[in-house]
C-alpha cells in the first residue's frame, strides 16, 4: 500500500515529542521502546492441482497448483516497535512481511496508531488498527496465540478487508467478576487485489462487544461500508453500454455504493486442560457478492506440551444466478462481446465459496516462545461451487474433495 | 481441589508428557496478596486473574490495581498460573502474544522472588502479588487462596 511507509514513522515521531517529559522512568518500569515480533514458517500441500488453496482473495497463488508445497500460505515474519510516552499516550507500529497481492514479500503495515488512554478503562486510538470482525480477527497473523495453524477460511475469508484507518473507541465495564469491553470504529481502507486493482471500503463503521467471564469470552461484532471494486467496474460499463437490461443487470450486481453490512458472534470457554471455540459470521452485499455466512466449531485437549485439536468449518453462500442479457433480441454484430460478458458474470456468480471442512491437527509447545503444529483438512467443495480455492485452472472441476496437509512453527520474540 | 485442577493433574500424571507442568503442579500453595495498608478487602479468583492477565487494571474498589509477576522459571508462578488460570507457561505466554501484538496490553513487571513480592507491595500500597503461602506475614493481605 503506497501510504504505509510513509505514515509509520510521523506517528511514532509524533507520540514520543509529544509527551517527552514523562518518558522518565519514575515508578512505571513500563520501557519507553519496546521492540517485539512474531512469526510463522510454514509449508501446505493440496491435492487439487487445479487450484490453489490459500488463506484470502488477495494472495495471487497457493498450495496446488502454483506449488505441491507452498511456503506462502502461511508464512510470515512481523516486527512491532511500540512507544509509551508516559502513563496515557502511546503508539505502536507493526509491520508484516508475507506474501502480498504482487507476489513479494514487501513489508505492510498492520497496525499504526496513536493511543491515548483516557482512563484505566476507556482509551481511544487514531490510525491504523485491525478490525475485530471475528474473535480472533486482531490477532489472526499471531499464530502462536492460536491453538490451530490458522482461523478456518470459511469464516475468516468472508471480511477480506480486515483493516480500519480511522478513530476507534474502546470502553471497558466491570459487573463483579465479568469484563465487558465494547469498541467502536469508523474510517476507510484501500486494499490491492493481486491483479493490481483497488478494493476500497469507505464510511467504514463498526461496533463490536467483548464479554469475559473466567475462561469464557463471547465476542459480537456488526459493521458495515460502501464498497467499491475497482476490477469489476469496467465488466459493468460494458453491460450498462446495452441499454436498459444491461443497466438492471450492472445495478443489481456491482458492489459500488452498496453498504455491504457484516455481522458475527463467536465464543470460546477455555478452563485451561481443555477448550472450545465456535463462531458464526455473515454478510449480504446485494451484489455480485450475494449472501454468505460460515461457522465452525473446534476443540481441543491439552496434554503437556501436546495439544491435539479438531475442527468442523462450513462456508454457504446462497447461489444466484443470472440469465445475463437476451442474445437473440440483440443485432449479430453484438451477439459476441454479449456471450462473453453473459459467461463472465455466470462465472462471477458461480464462485460464490460453498465448502465444508474437517481438520485435525495438533500444536507442540517444543521451546519457549515457539510451536510446532501439524494439520491435516480434508475440504468438500459445495455442488458447482469452487470453495474457496484460487488460480482456477480450466480443468479444475468445482465441487470435488481435496486434502490439504499443513506444518508450521510459530514463533514470537 | 477444583476440578479443573484436578483434570489437569491427573491428565498430565496420565500422559506424563509434561515434566515441567507437574514440576509446577507439587509446589507449595500459593496466595494472592496486596500490602496490609491496602483497603480492599476482598477480591474474587476470576478478578485477580483478570488483574494479572491484563483484563483488568482496577480493585473492585475503583482503586488502581498494579500487578507484580514473579519471574518466569518461579515456582510461586506457574503454580499461580496453573491453579488460579488454569495456564500454563505456553498458555500465559500464547496470552500476552494476543494482548501486545493487538496494543491492548503488556505483561506486568517482574520481580525475583516471594520477598521483591513483598518489597514491591510495601512502596506501592495499589500493588497486587502472588506469593508462597509460607511467606504471608503482617505486611501483606492475603485475599485470594486457592
Amino acid at each position: 500500500m503506497k501510504l504505509e511507509s510513509r505514515t509509520m514513522a510521523p506517528i511514532a515521531l509524533a507520540a514520543m515529542m509529544l509527551n517527552p517529559a514523562t518518558a522518565r522512568a519514575d515508578d512505571t518500569a513500563t520501557p519507553v521502546f519496546s521492540f517485539s515480533g512474531f512469526g510463522t514458517l510454514g509449508v501446505v500441500h493440496s491435492s487439487e492441482s487445479n487450484a490453489d488453496f490459500t488463506t484470502t482473495i488477495f494472495k495471487p497463488t497457493g498450495a496446488g497448483h502454483s506449488r505441491a508445497w507452498s511456503a506462502d500460505v502461511d508464512s510470515l515474519v512481523a516486527a512491532q516497535v511500540s512507544v509509551n510516552a508516559g502513563p496515557k499516550l502511546s503508539a505502536v507500529v507493526q509491520a508484516v512481511s508475507e506474501q502480498r497481492y504482487d507476489n513479494t514479500y514487501i513489508p505492510t503495515v498492520e497496525w499504526a496508531n496513536i493511543k491515548y488512554q483516557f482512563t484505566p478503562d476507556f482509551f481511544a486510538r487514531v490510525g491504523r488498527v485491525v478490525m475485530p470482525s471475528f474473535l480472533g480477527s486482531a490477532y489472526r497473523k499471531v499464530a502462536y496465540a492460536s491453538p490451530w495453524v490458522r482461523p478456518p477460511v470459511e469464516v475468516y475469508s468472508l471480511v477480506p478487508i480486515t483493516k480500519n484507518d480511522g478513530v476507534e473507541a474502546s470502553y471497558r465495564q466491570h459487573f463483579g467478576d465479568v469484563v465487558n469491553t465494547i469498541q467502536g470504529m469508523y474510517g476507510v481502507l484501500t486494499s490491492e487485489n493481486s491483479d493490481g486493482t483497488q478494493a476500497r471500503a469507505r464510511n467504514q463503521g463498526g461496533i463490536f462487544s467483548t464479554f469475559e467471564y473466567g475462561p469464557l469470552t463471547v465476542h459480537v461484532a456488526y459493521h458495515q461500508a460502501h464498497l467499491s471494486v475497482e476490477a469489476l467496474r469496467s465488466f459493468f460499463d460494458a453491460f450498462r453500454a446495452f441499454g436498459p437490461q444491461g443497466i438492471a443487470i450492472a445495478d443489481q450486481y456491482t458492489c459500488d455504493g452498496k453498504l455491504i453490512p457484516f455481522g458475527s458472534v463467536g465464543a470460546s470457554y477455555d478452563p485451561g486442560p481443555w477448550f472450545l471455540t465456535g463462531e458464526w459470521g455473515t454478510s449480504n452485499g446485494h451484489c455480485f457478492i450475494g449472501k454468505r455466512s460460515g461457522w465452525y466449531a473446534g476443540g481441543g485437549y491439552r496434554f503437556g506440551r501436546f495439544s491435539p485439536y479438531l475442527t468442523y468449518a462450513r462456508a454457504k453462500a446462497s447461489g444466484t444466478s443470472n440469465p445475463g442479457l437476451t442474445v437473440s433480441a440483440l443485432p449479430p454484430f453484438l451477439a459476441g462481446p454479449a456471450t462473453g460478458l453473459n459467461a463472465a458474470l455466470k462465472g462471477i456468480l458461480g464462485s460464490a465459496p460453498a465448502q465444508k471442512t474437517i481438520a485435525i491437527g495438533g500444536r507442540w509447545d517444543f521451546a519457549k516462545n515457539a510451536a510446532f503444529k501439524l494439520q491435516y483438512e480434508h475440504i468438500r467443495l459445495g455442488a458447482g461451487s469452487p470453495g474457496t480455492l484460487i488460480n482456477r485452472q480450466p480443468a479444475f472441476q468445482p465441487g470435488g474433495r481435496l486434502d490439504v496437509f499443513s506444518a508450521t512453527v510459530d514463533f514470537v520474540f | 481441589m477444583r476440578p479443573v485442577s484436578l483434570a489437569n493433574r491427573i491428565a498430565t500424571a496420565l500422559v506424563g508428557l509434561a515434566s515441567g507442568l507437574a514440576a509446577g503442579t507439587s509446589a507449595a500453595d500459593v496466595v494472592v496478596v496486596v500490602s496490609a495498608s491496602n483497603p480492599v478487602a476482598a477480591l474474587t479468583r476470576n478478578q485477580a486473574v483478570d488483574i494479572f492477565l491484563g483484563k483488568s487494571s482496577r480493585f473492585p474498589d475503583g482503586n488502581p490495581a498494579v500487578p507484580i509477576d514473579q519471574a518466569e522459571g518461579a515456582a510461586a508462578r506457574d503454580e499461580f498460573y496453573l491453579s488460579f488460570a488454569g495456564k500454563s507457561a505456553a498458555q500465559v505466554n500464547a496470552h500476552w502474544s494476543k494482548m501486545i501484538f493487538t496494543g491492548r496490553g503488556r505483561p506486568p513487571r517482574e520481580v525475583a522472588n516471594d520477598a521483591e513480592v513483598k518489597k514491591r507491595l510495601a512502596d506501592n500500597p495499589n500493588a497486587i502479588g502472588y506469593l508462597d503461602q509460607s511467606q504471608v506475614d503482617a505486611s501483606v493481605k492475603v485475599l485470594v487462596s486457592k
